[in-house]
């Protein structure tokens, strides 16, 4: 077992009142498996995340429960451990590569930092492996990438180099942000091939984060949807794709457009919008726009159960 | 404004080989003037009443030609015909009786939107400058509106920030259709809205297409929601068009070596295990703009470029009734 979270809850002091990002999270991830996260905005997908790293510095955060690395708590422990662990044991990738890359210095300058913090070998060493890295993520010319900044790299490339980034410690952990998002579909696709290849040659388990449910079954082994801060279903892939249990996630498969086939006169849509985590309902977050409620959603949270294949709804309970 | 009835098939707007170039740098930087061709010879047509998509990666010039096509960037070269009447270079006071039959809908209905005012008024400001109504009239038309895009009356008092992502949205689109247009070019319109709430908008496009007999040009990268709600696709490369026809026929069998990647490349929910499909990864980048490669532009990236791609660049040629492609070696069913 690589990572084990039980019961995550993360709040956030506001002027408006208490806000609770993360409402009771568990997930367990083993060694090179691919575990996809998907949700909307504000569903806490990234702010779950964060908390795993250690990366939420708010003072006005609150953060309850547990989270386990290979069986260490990381919740509590000082931030010079966690550093240790950080970059190292487990890596992360953000949306933006631009912001996560320093404008003023080199590619290759850059990721042999991160090696050199680590690992304490000369600069060269580092600089050789830098070189390697690059090759892997299919830099097509990575002794000449090295000595580029990030401005002069195309979104695709720059990506690719927070991904050897990422990978320079050969990381068990690897946390990926919606690492696509902000890219063409074109190279989107290279990019999943990518960690597809790295998830077997480097043997990382993988979290990654998107609101693409395309994207999820295209890569992810296990899967996990995520609505206004609680997991409202988790299953393997086919489990979830062939059987989806909760409404909500029924709801957002079918409201996507298809690519074949006949086209549907109208899409089936989810009516409203997300809620805000300041007003959520008493009972089920997803009620008010459920086409399956009845009396318990309004009073009462569904819980998620244990089981593999779970969905948090009173229907399903029910069934 | 009445105005004879035309036939189906007369274009509403069409472009003769358009272009648009921008000039970067300055005459004292080591690389002196550049020209961006950001748009390059694209000849289209737009027929009352259908929906044209544009689709490409980003920095194909899909945005720019959108912007060409309402006048909001100066044309080049080329020709912008609006039902047959060539508005190239009118001036600015000419155009302005012809902006409320031409809107548009951008992509960030929180940066078009001004925070200050109230969204009532942002949806009155059209008929303000251009109805010349009294102003209970307005309110009304104000209120008709707000019923049209799915908004409730009392959404009227608010400020854009009180507003959600899709209700935003649909303020932005009730901006677009207050004037009773005939074109909207919609650039982008659901991309920043969340996945739950993309569905909503495009059904209210459909919806209100039918209802206001509405033409429209559409932008997105998400290449499942253009093709659900366009009936002719463009599928864009380096600031041409590279192939045309009919949105379900280019999806399902595209006949340019690009377009097969592009639509190949869109992750699909799969629910049969096992199920994947041939994906062609293209190698390398989207070459810049600044220094198109030669002959055909997308032949550095073809899988099946051959010697002909690198020197003779290909015209868009229509090989079927309704069907374009540039391509030397087009996968033709």
């Amino acid at each position: 077992m690589i990572l084990s979270v039980r019961d995550l809850r993360v709040s956030f002091r506001t002027n408006e009142g208490l806000v609770r990002a993360i409402d009771g999270v568990s997930f367990d991830l083993e060694e090179s498996e691919i575990l996809g996260v998907v949700g909307e905005s504000g569903s806490g997908k990234t702010v779950s995340l964060l908390a795993v790293m250690g990366l939420i510095t708010d003072p006005n955060a609150v953060i309850d429960g547990s989270i386990r690395y290979k069986g260490r708590e990381l919740v509590g422990l000082p931030p010079r451990e966690l550093r240790r662990l950080r970059g190292n044991e487990i890596a992360m990738i953000f949306q933006d590569p631009m912001t996560a890359l320093t404008p003023v210095y080199t590619i290759g300058w850059q990721i042999a930092e991160q090696i050199r913090a680590h690992r304490g070998v000369s600069k060269a060493k580092a600089m050789q492996r830098v070189e390697q890295l690059l090759a892997e993520v299919n830099f097509p010319n990575p002794h000449e990438a090295m000595s580029r900044y990030p401005h002069q790299l195309s979104g695709g490339m720059r990506q690719r180099a927070v991904i050897a980034m990422a990978l320079s410690c050969d990381p068990a952990l690897l946390v990926a942000d919606e690492p696509t998002t902000a890219l063409d579909v074109t190279v989107q696709a290279g990019i999943l091939d990518l960690v597809r290849k790295l998830r077997a040659t480097h043997k990382s388990a993988v979290v990654f984060i998107t609101h693409d449910m395309g994207v999820v079954s295209e890569l992810a082994d296990r899967v996990m949807v995520m609505y206004a801060g609680r997991v409202v279903e988790r299953g393997t892939r086919t489990e979830l794709f062939s059987d989806p249990r909760h409404p909500y996630t029924r709801a957002l498969l079918g409201s996507i457009p298809p690519l074949t086939g006949d086209k549907p006169r109208r899409l089936p849509a989810i009516p409203g919008s997300p809620p805000s985590l300041l007003r959520l309902p008493q009972g089920c977050a997803f009620g008010p726009r459920c086409p399956v409620r009845y009396e318990p959603c309004e009073a009462d949270k569904p819980s998620l159960g244990s089981g593999a294949h779970a969905a948090a709804c009173f229907r399903e309970a029910q069934a | 404004m009445s105005e004879p009835m035309t036939d189906t098939d007369r274009p509403i707007l069409e472009t003769r080989s358009l272009a648009k170039r921008f000039s970067i740098g300055s005459r004292f930087s080591a690389e002196g003037r550049r020209t961006v061709h950001a748009v390059d010879n694209v000849s289209l047509t737009v027929r009352r009443g259908e929906t044209v998509g544009l689709v490409g990666e980003s920095g194909c010039g899909k945005s720019t030609l959108a912007r060409c096509l309402v006048r909001l960037h100066d044309i080049t070269d080329g020709k912008l015909l609006f039902e047959g009447d060539d508005i190239t270079s009118k001036s600015l006071s000419e155009l302005r009786p012809l902006r409320r039959r031409l809107q548009m809908v951008f992509q960030d209905p929180s940066a078009s939107l001004n925070p200050r005012r109230r969204v009532g008024d942002l949806v009155a400001e059209p008929l303000r400058i251009h109805g010349k109504l009294p102003s209970a009239e307005i309110k009304k038309r104000v209120a008709g509106l707000f019923e049209l895009v799915g908004l409730l009356p009392d959404h009227v008092m608010r400020y854009p920030h009180e507003l959600s992502g899709g209700q935003r949205q649909r303020v932005g689109i009730a901006r677009a259709i207050a004037l009773n247009p005939d074109l909207v070019v919609l650039d982008e319109p659901v991309s920043a809205l969340d996945v739950s709430v993309q569905a909503q908008i495009v059904n209210l496009l459909a919806d209100l297409q039918e209802k206001l007999k509405l033409t429209y040009i559409f932008i997105a990268h998400d290449l499942s929601v253009v093709r659900q709600i366009s009936t002719r696709i463009a599928v864009m490369y380096l600031g041409s068009i590279v192939e045309e026809g009919p949105a379900e026929e280019v999806f399902a069998a595209p006949a340019h070596p690009y377009s097969q990647a592009l639509i190949s490349a869109v992750p699909v929910v799969e629910t049969t295990p096992g199920g994947t499909r041939k994906r062609i990864i293209l190698a390398g980048d989207v070459p810049s703009p600044l220094k198109p490669p030669s002959g055909c532009r997308f032949h550095p990236r073809c899988p099946i470029a051959a010697e002909r791609c690198r020197s003779e660049r290909p015209e868009l040629k229509e090989y079927r009734p309704g069907r374009k492609v540039a391509c030397h070696f087009p996968t033709l069913t």
